[in-house]
């Protein structure tokens, strides 16, 4: 059974221009213990989702259909039909969530410890002891000393160091699901190796399930079991992580891996993906990417391509031409799409 | 290429000329918030009032004294007043000094609030504590008790002097601001790159950063006519200045010392410049609320 | 021999604070020629940032010069200065902030244009229309008339790379240009900042912390890698990619997760001692890098400077062990 199941989630923004369907008919399951990666660019979606999947959304966004399953063995529920009150309690003990580690997370006037206490109270945690020792524990779970970060103000603390802060902080409840928001962007390459490093140790270590949001493909390299890549709203293509990376079936999820360069091993030949994202306001008719895509056909304007099952199993692409995707790419070997199309 | 061809959609380049366009657009973004259209209504009609409606109403300037404080009727809808002339007429030869005043002063102020506020921000150093010492001591001394001992002074005799020192008394907020906005815009990107291009500072005060001011300064010069206004009505009520003719607030200097306050139907002759100047000032405080959006670029499609 | 196009000579630049003094950059040395293409890489903190404003002489150096074809950019004066600012244009990080959000894209290319070129109406036009070409904004027509709110963050750097061509500069010094630009199209803007060298002679200096995209963008140029205010390694990118020289690089390299779940899987890391960076009120004797260095010798590391020396194969390194050894640091710490 698994932990999380989104089933068609739509969620729309009213914009003085008109409404902007934000998420669209995005469904995917995410089993106990397991990490998935939602992978996209600007006006992907993919924070809308992030934020709606704990109904963090602000005010002119609205869920215009779709349900959140939780079900952790013990309880059951759609997380869209919670009143506040049960919404406050899967907030944090449920689910809980790392935003990027941005000077805007936090209160720039109160302490760290003051952060972690503000948070326990607000979650139920009474006991000003108990959060303290729970603090001082999770704090060495992120390798931080207490004593040098509980009396200190968010400026005060280094980028990496603020990652862990909040990396801790989600842990305080000891949810099931942690939900991560750009983990590594803006983050040094040495120290988002070690906040990538940490993370896969706390993963071991608590046996949460991770859901990372990010458009930097690498962490979905490193972390994820499954990833989804989002374009326009909506799922294009739901795989195994070896299996998107090596074996694309959508073409927007070829192009991302030919447009990224790696330092390991041979370029290849990395090309951008000519054109920019539709305007949300006004989709055309059909697949949202035919305007950049190498492969579109006539029949591609018909209608949105459902998510289709392709040649490898656990694996859907919304794009009825994959089969000519899968011939252009040629090997079905572990070697990039860069290389192949070479 | 100017700031109307500049508010042009490319869709609208082809069918409507240029200058059109703008206005259309402008009164598009205006009509967004309705409480900056009837300002902008209000504005404009009191504009019309008092510099076009002159030519086309003749002054009525003969003393009456069988008419004098006669009840409100067709001829005379506000009645008349103290000598038996006309209120309404007065109202519409009334506004004319008191506007161009205010916007002189307005005009004023702000030309010198943005000269010496750049210049205290992009030069810095000592000028720049200087400017702001004599910022603070201006902005902290009580206006009107300032604007009273200046009139008493200077007795203006002219509505220019008086805009003069009516302006005196208003740059210091516009002053700060402008200095505040320089000192940001200073440090972006567009206005390093502009350095760089080697575009000059005159180039890089007015073109780079000054259109990223039009909302303050708008809005000050509107705020500023406001003040200027009720600066006007009180030394003139107050009986200050050697001031003559016809305006609003000579109106209620003499309708107050002539006593109109205590017959019933001279009532209308103390309430009609009042209520002209609170309705003007009320358009132009609206019109001022409906520039705020239109000045962000972002809100425009 | 012609001297080189634009130097750095025994460049430092500190600030002094309440806390302390930083030395942002200490004495470096870079020599850049026509037509190269360079990266300056390194994480935050390194400097990169200050070298590249110091470059685009933007910002004066506490000590050392600033050579413009041999002569000293400090030193001159009137018309001599106002031609070496248009020589060295700076293309900023932020798309947001780089282009003035009042003025239309035609008013953002016109003022450079009438002043330098002594172009108007039509002129200007036609200049803005081929200069736009150039950068891929196309059709023009439809570009001229927008306010930058209207384009993306990738077609707002291209606008910004329009206005810094407008002076028909020299040397272009892009400070993470690509950083806050959309992932699939950083390769396109990488690329046209690549063939204004190629094509039109221009020195581009790419300054990055995202060693991806040093290496594509340096593919056929020279990448330093600065830390803590000085160049630890100057090569060819390739080798330097493959074969990292100092220990720092070689971490660094190691450490990039990468794109691709093979090889990230097979990476074999190197283990720094100690995750703290030293701050830079207070840096270590010696070798800066010596307190997390796994090569560090005590007594040589801790109290000598290194200066960068050359290896076999035309790079330099400033690090002792390697320079003795004459090996890549790669090779010495077994990741090769």
């Amino acid at each position: 059974m698994p932990v999380l199941s989104v089933r068609d989630l739509s969620i729309e923004y009213r914009t003085r221009r008109g409404p902007v369907q934000a998420v669209r008919d995005v469904t995917f399951d995410l089993a106990q213990g397991e990490t998935i990666a939602i992978i996209g660019e600007s006006g992907s979606g993919k924070t809308t989702l992030a934020v709606g999947l704990i109904r963090l959304s602000p005010r002119s966004a609205r869920v215009t259909k779709g349900e959140i399953r939780y079900d952790d063995g013990k309880r059951a529920f759609d997380v869209l039909s919670l009143d506040s009150e049960r919404l406050r309690r899967f907030r944090w003990a449920d689910c809980a969530m790392v935003f990027q580690a941005a000077l805007s997370a936090f209160n720039p006037v109160i302490t760290i410890w003051e952060q972690f206490l503000d948070t326990g109270r607000a979650h139920g945690m009474g006991d000003k002891h108990k959060v303290h020792d729970r603090t001082r524990e999770l704090l060495d779970l992120v390798h931080l000393d207490p004593k040098r970060v509980l009396t200190a103000y968010p400026h005060e603390l280094s980028g990496g160091m603020r990652q862990r802060v909040l990396i801790a902080m989600a842990l305080l409840l000891d949810p099931r699901i942690v939900i991560l928001d750009e983990p590594t962007t803006a983050l040094d390459i040495l120290t988002q190796r070690a906040i990538i490093d940490l993370l896969r140790e706390l993963r071991g270590r608590l046996g949460f399930s991770t859901i990372f949001i990010s458009h930097d493909l690498s962490i979905a390299a490193e972390l994820a079991d499954r990833m989804l890549t989002m374009y326009a709203g909506r799922v294009v293509e739901r795989a195994s992580v070896d299996d998107l990376f090596y074996r694309p079936r959508h073409p927007y999820s070829v192009g991302l891996m030919r447009a990224v360069p790696r330092v390991s091993g041979a370029l290849g030949s990395v090309v951008s993906i000519p054109g920019s994202p539709p305007d949300l306001i006004r989709l055309p008719r059909g697949c949202s990417y035919y305007p950049r895509c190498p492969f579109h056909i006539e029949q591609c304007l018909a209608e949105d391509p459902p998510l289709l099952q392709v040649d490898t199993p656990n694996h859907e692409a919304a794009c009825i031409r994959w089969e000519a995707v899968a011939a252009a790419l040629g090997s079905d070997a572990e070697a990039p799409v860069a290389e192949k199309l070479a | 290429m100017t700031a109307a061809t500049g508010l042009i959609d490319r869709r609208d380049v082809s069918r409507i000329p240029a200058r059109l366009a703008g206005i259309v657009e402008f009164l598009r973004m205006m009509s967004r918030k309705p409480v900056g259209l009837i300002g902008l209504i209000g504005v404009l009609f009191f504009l019309f009032l008092a510099y076009v409606a002159p030519f086309f109403v003749p002054l009525q300037d003969t003393v009456d004294v069988t008419a004098i404080y006669a009840k409100p009727s067709f001829a005379h809808p506000l009645g008349t007043d103290f000598q038996g002339r006309d209120v309404v007429n007065q109202i519409v030869y009334g506004g004319g000094d008191i506007i161009t005043t205010a916007i002189l002063a307005a005009l004023f102020s702000t030309v010198i609030a943005i000269t010496f506020g750049s210049i205290a921000a992009t030069v810095g150093g000592r000028i720049d504590a200087l400017i702001l010492a004599i910022t603070d001591v201006a902005l902290t001394i009580p206006q009107l008790i300032l604007l009273i001992v200046i009139a008493a002074i200077f007795r203006p005799s002219s509505f220019f002097a008086l805009a003069v020192i009516l302006a005196l008394l208003q740059w210091p907020a516009l002053l700060r601001q402008i200095r505040a906005q320089v000192l940001s815009l200073k440090e972006r990107d567009f206005v390093e790159a502009a350095r760089s291009l080697d575009l000059g500072l005159m180039h890089i005060i007015f073109r780079e950063m000054l259109p990223n001011m039009r909302s303050y300064i708008v809005i000050h010069f509107i705020i500023a006519m406001t003040l200027a206004i009720y600066a006007q009505a009180a030394i003139m009520f107050l009986g200050l200045v050697p001031l003559s003719g016809k305006n609003w607030a000579i109106m209620l200097y003499f309708a107050y010392n002539q006593g109109a306050l205590f017959f019933k139907d001279s009532f209308l002759y103390l309430m009609g410049p009042i209520m002209a100047i609170a309705l003007f000032q009320l358009s132009l405080v609206w019109l001022a609320s409906g520039l705020e959006d239109v000045f962000n670029p972002r809100l425009r499609n | 021999m012609s001297p080189p196009l634009i130097q750095l000579d025994g460049v430092s630049r500190t600030y002094t604070t309440p806390a302390g003094t930083i030395t942002a950059v200490d004495n470096i040395s870079l020599s850049l020629e026509q037509s190269e293409t360079i990266c300056i890489v390194g994480e935050s903190g390194c400097g990169k940032t200050t070298t590249g404003r110091m470059l685009a002489g933007l910002l004066r150096p506490s000590s050392g010069r600033l050579l413009f074809e041999g002569a000293d950019v400090w030193e001159k004066k009137g018309q001599d200065l106002a031609r070496f600012r248009r020589a060295v244009q700076l293309v900023h990080q932020d798309p947001y902030a780089s282009l003035n959000p009042t003025r239309t894209i035609a008013q953002t290319l016109a003022p450079p244009l009438a002043k330098h070129k002594k172009a108007h109406g039509r002129a200007a036009r036609a200049a803005m229309t081929s200069l736009l070409e150039r950068v891929g904004l196309t059709p023009p027509a439809d570009f001229l008339l927008k306010y930058p709110h209207q384009l993306s963050g990738g077609q707002r750097q291209r606008v910004s790379i329009a206005r810094a061509l407008t002076v028909d500069p020299r040397v272009i010094v892009a400070d993470e240009a690509v950083s806050m630009v959309d992932v699939s199209i950083r390769i396109s803007l990488l690329d046209l900042l690549h063939n204004l060298a190629t094509e039109f002679h221009v020195t581009t200096v790419l300054i990055t912390h995202d060693l991806a995209v040093a290496r594509y963008f340096a593919r056929k140029g020279r990448i330093a890698v600065m830390y803590l205010g000085k160049v630890v390694e100057l090569a060819a990118t390739e080798p330097l990619v493959s074969d990292p020289a100092h220990p720092y690089s070689t971490a660094l390299i190691a450490a990039i997760p990468e794109a691709d779940p093979m090889i990230t899987r097979t990476k074999k890391r190197v283990t720094l001692k100690g995750a703290e960076v030293p701050s830079l009120l207070n840096l270590p004797p010696g070798c800066v890098f010596h307190p997390r260095c796994p090569l560090s010798e005590p007594g040589l590391c801790d109290v000598v400077v290194p200066t960068l020396g050359d290896l076999p194969g035309g790079r330099s390194v400033a690090c002792h062990v390697a320079l003795r050894e004459r090996q890549p640091a790669a090779e010495l710490l077994g990741v090769r």
